[in-house]
């Protein structure tokens, strides 16, 4: 076998600028783990860390923010997760809207913006995704962290080759070890992100969460999007749900696969008493089509590619050139939001749920998600 | 014309440029491809993107690095020509069967890891020297063990592009046994018996006796097979037990290692790591250099451009190129064909047929499998080179026919999945 040459000036040169590109890549990729601000709203009674319903997490980097929304009204709770993919914004930035700018007049919300925060501290190899984007608001300009879909190597690593769901026995590839919707219902000595989907099920275990809500997106063409996942027990409520919104907007709703292991819609329902619910909205910066990527894609949805792959019938959501903005994405997630809430006095056990005067679809379209995020001063 | 396009014309024009004509190595080569990209994308020099490109490959790299101990430690140790001396005189009556269970010898690492690079360097290193001492010439060895490791991988349980793929369509990894086997079986057996059954179909056995060294088995005995036997336990038991702790390709090929220490022939540990070490940093250098170029592709937009220009050409270009890109574009990574262009081309082909989904997500699996034959990566085939003494080229030609028998296999399961869908039950 052939032996490498020595060049020792060479060698030389190269060691000096890779320790250079290591400090200031360091400096980089540390800055990540700083926090965009989150500005609790009137609505907002309590902030508590998930560590407090699952102690283990405490000081790890999976440990995250949950807001407390109690109107002072009994009647029945909801959970909503965003941020359980940050690469998926329209979910992150939806459950950001409900912290600022949510009154709930019955019932109790509970809001985790950043259900994975290690993954919102690292971009995903081979994807080119920006680290942040921005979003105008009525009195300046908010930034906000574009992260992985998974959790941070440097919290947990290595994957195996194979990742077993514990409870199910399911495979599938390593890389989803680090996936926090595919660890539910989680476990309490598992790896970390096994643990924080056991906090998030012991949160609703503890607190008797009525029902769940996990805000995500998908590329434009994947199966299952524009759509809401049930599990069989929140079928009802997501069908009578869908009564009002489908006036407005394209959306269906679909029954959780019962073979299909680690998810929120799959395992919250199993293992709890909660109502379980996924949604889906279409981001034109997550999929595989997409041309060059920047925060500009992530905010205005946009993208040629993606216009020319509807044109080939390659697309399941209807996408042009005018693409589809952060706004009407979080418009879908917030609407629907609203009408679980509403709704699920008539499906559930008779208690009430209403998130107050939120903006409706259209206000968010017209004005835009960042009309009602918190003024940054 | 897309500026995707120019940015993605650029990037192939310097790496062949710097390759070809100035002769630089594959890995610096694809960094400046990378970098003129990044340049003419209008990023200028994006270098935490340079950097955070070759993370992908951080997991492969170190599999490569403690395989390349593994394999060191059972040939200094003695236990490969043991071994080889064993397989000679047990078989060479059926050459056939022989070279039918080499290759499955060479498979089996693949199928537990679902790495052609871990069956290239564990079995595919000890299965080598029997198949030249039997005669067969180094590049049709080479080839036999690349085909062999391709199979591996493809070959189930773990076949990693098809949890990709499956992944992306949240289809379970369930019933993709019965199709990968028919696509892998069929094609290892071809692929062996074309390559190698002319060269032994009359082995002079005593002849052979005079190239083995039959002494250092006696010496020690069944304790020299130790380290292959730990590895293969540890592989088995990893994946079979689910209780058991997982340890991961790298600690049990780093603890297989560990034991051939002391079961064989001593020798200066250090000195040969170094060695091993040395000639495996040219191929880690290239991966972290695909790891950047295909980044950069991403970043700029070009990886958008070749997958949407490929779903333009409509359905049966679909099916081409499922056949021809989808390998080819194993050039920069066989997962990354996986993930980038199995995922959509499952989706248009499952939204526009009705096929049926597993098979048809199984056989693109396959394709992308044989990606790691082509060059500049083939991480299977410049392994296999390596290990028989030739540069790839040799190996990779007499790789062809193996290679069209696979896509023809393949090529009759797409187009069947409905009658063979019995198997994916």
């Amino acid at each position: 076998m052939k032996k490498i040459p020595k060049h020792i000036i060479t060698a030389s040169i190269l060691c000096i600028f890779v320790i250079v590109a290591v400090v200031y890549l360091t400096i980089v990729f540390r800055s990540q783990h700083k926090e965009e601000p989150i500005y609790p709203g009137p609505g907002v009674t309590d902030m508590k860390m998930l560590s407090t319903w699952f102690p283990a997490l405490k000081g790890t980097n999976g440990d995250t923010e949950v807001y407390i929304l109690d109107s002072g009204v009994p009647g029945a709770s909801m959970l909503v997760l965003g941020g359980t993919h940050p690469n998926e914004p329209s979910g992150f930035i939806s459950a950001v809207a409900l912290v600022e700018c949510c009154q709930p007049t019955e019932g109790t919300l509970y809001v985790i913006p950043r259900a994975n925060n290690s993954a919102f501290t690292c971009t995903d190899p081979q994807e080119a995704a920006p680290m942040n984007f921005t979003i105008d608001t009525q009195n300046g300009t908010r930034w906000f962290r574009f992260g992985s879909r998974a959790t941070n190597p440097v919290d947990q690593w290595p994957d195996s080759e194979v990742y077993v769901h514990a409870s199910s026995g399911q495979q599938l590839s390593g890389s989803e070890t680090r996936n926090l919707n595919r660890a539910y219902p989680g476990r309490a000595d598992g790896n970390l992100t096994e643990k924080i989907a056991y906090g998030i099920t012991s949160l609703i275990q503890q607190e008797d969460i009525e029902i769940t809500v996990d805000l995500h997106e998908a590329s434009p063409e994947y199966t299952t999007v524009n759509a809401i996942v049930a599990h069989e027990d929140a079928l009802e409520l997501a069908s009578v749900a869908l009564w009002d919104v489908e006036d407005y907007m394209s959306i269906t709703v679909e029954k959780s696969p019962k073979n299909l292991h680690g998810l929120t819609h799959r395992e919250l329902g199993d293992f709890t008493d909660t109502m379980a619910l996924l949604m889906e909205t279409a981001n034109a910066s997550q999929g595989r089509l997409h041309g060059r990527i920047d925060a500009d894609l992530v905010v205005s949805g946009k993208d040629k590619y993606y216009a020319r792959a509807a044109k080939y019938g390659a697309v399941t959501v209807p996408y042009d050139e005018t693409g589809i903005s952060l706004s009407e994405r979080c418009a879908r997630h917030i609407s629907c939001l609203v009408q679980f809430a509403e709704q699920y006095a008539f499906v559930g056990d008779g208690t009430g749920m209403s998130l107050g005067s939120m903006p409706s679809y259209k206000d968010i379209l017209t004005n835009g998600i960042g009309y009602y995020l918190a003024d940054p001063q | 014309m897309d500026i995707e396009l120019i940015c993605l014309l650029s990037m192939l024009a310097v790496f062949l440029l710097a390759n070809l004509l100035l002769k630089l190595p594959v890995s610096v080569s694809m960094i400046l491809g990378a970098i003129v990209g990044a340049l003419v994308g209008g990023q200028g020099i994006p270098v935490r993107h340079l950097f955070e490109g070759t993370f992908t490959y951080v997991d492969t790299m170190l599999i490569i690095s403690t395989a390349m101990l593994f394999m060191m430690v059972v040939q200094e140790s003695g236990a490969l020509e043991a071994l080889n001396a064993v397989i000679v005189t047990r078989f060479h009556k059926v050459p056939a069967l022989m070279l039918i269970l080499l290759m499955f010898v060479i498979m089996f690492p693949g199928m537990i890891t679902g790495s052609s690079t871990a069956a290239v360097l564990s079995a595919g290193a000890l299965v080598a020297p029997v198949l030249l001492m039997i005669g067969i010439p180094k590049e049709k060895a080479g080839a036999i063990i690349a085909m062999g490791a391709i199979m591996g991988m493809a070959a189930p349980p773990i076949n990693i592009p098809a949890m990709l793929i499956g992944g992306g369509v949240d289809m379970p990894y369930i019933g993709f046994g019965g199709p990968l086997f028919l696509l892998t079986i069929p094609c290892a057996i071809f692929s062996v018996l074309f390559l190698g059954l002319k060269y032994c179909r009359n082995l002079d056995i005593e002849k052979l006796k005079e190239g083995l060294d039959t002494e250092v088995g006696k010496k020690y005995g069944f304790k020299l097979y130790l380290p292959i036997i730990v590895l293969i336990v540890l592989l088995v038991v990893s994946k079979a037990v689910p209780k058991f702790p997982q340890l991961g390709t790298c600690l049990i090929f780093l603890i297989s290692a560990i034991v051939g220490l002391f079961t064989g022939k001593r020798f200066n540990f250090w000195k040969k790591s170094l060695e091993a070490m040395e000639t495996t940093i040219p191929v880690l250098a290239k991966l972290m250099g695909v790891g950047m170029f295909i980044q950069v592709l991403t970043l700029v937009g070009a990886r958008g451009w070749i997958v949407v220009s490929c779903l333009g050409l409509g359905m049966a270009f679909v099916y081409i190129s499922t056949f021809t890109i989808m390998p080819a574009f194993g050039a920069i990574s066989s997962y990354g064909a996986a993930s980038v262009i199995g995922v959509p081309f499952l989706l248009v082909i499952i939204q526009n047929t009705s096929c049926n989904d597993i098979i048809v997500a199984a056989v693109l699996a396959f394709t992308c499998c044989l990606g790691d034959l082509m060059p500049p990566t083939a991480l299977a085939g410049n392994y296999a080179a390596q290990i028989v003494g030739l540069k790839y080229k040799k190996v990779f030609l007499n790789c062809v026919i193996p290679f069209l028998f696979c896509i023809a296999a393949a090529v009759a399961v797409i187009f069947n999945t409905n009658a063979l869908s019995f198997l994916s039950a």
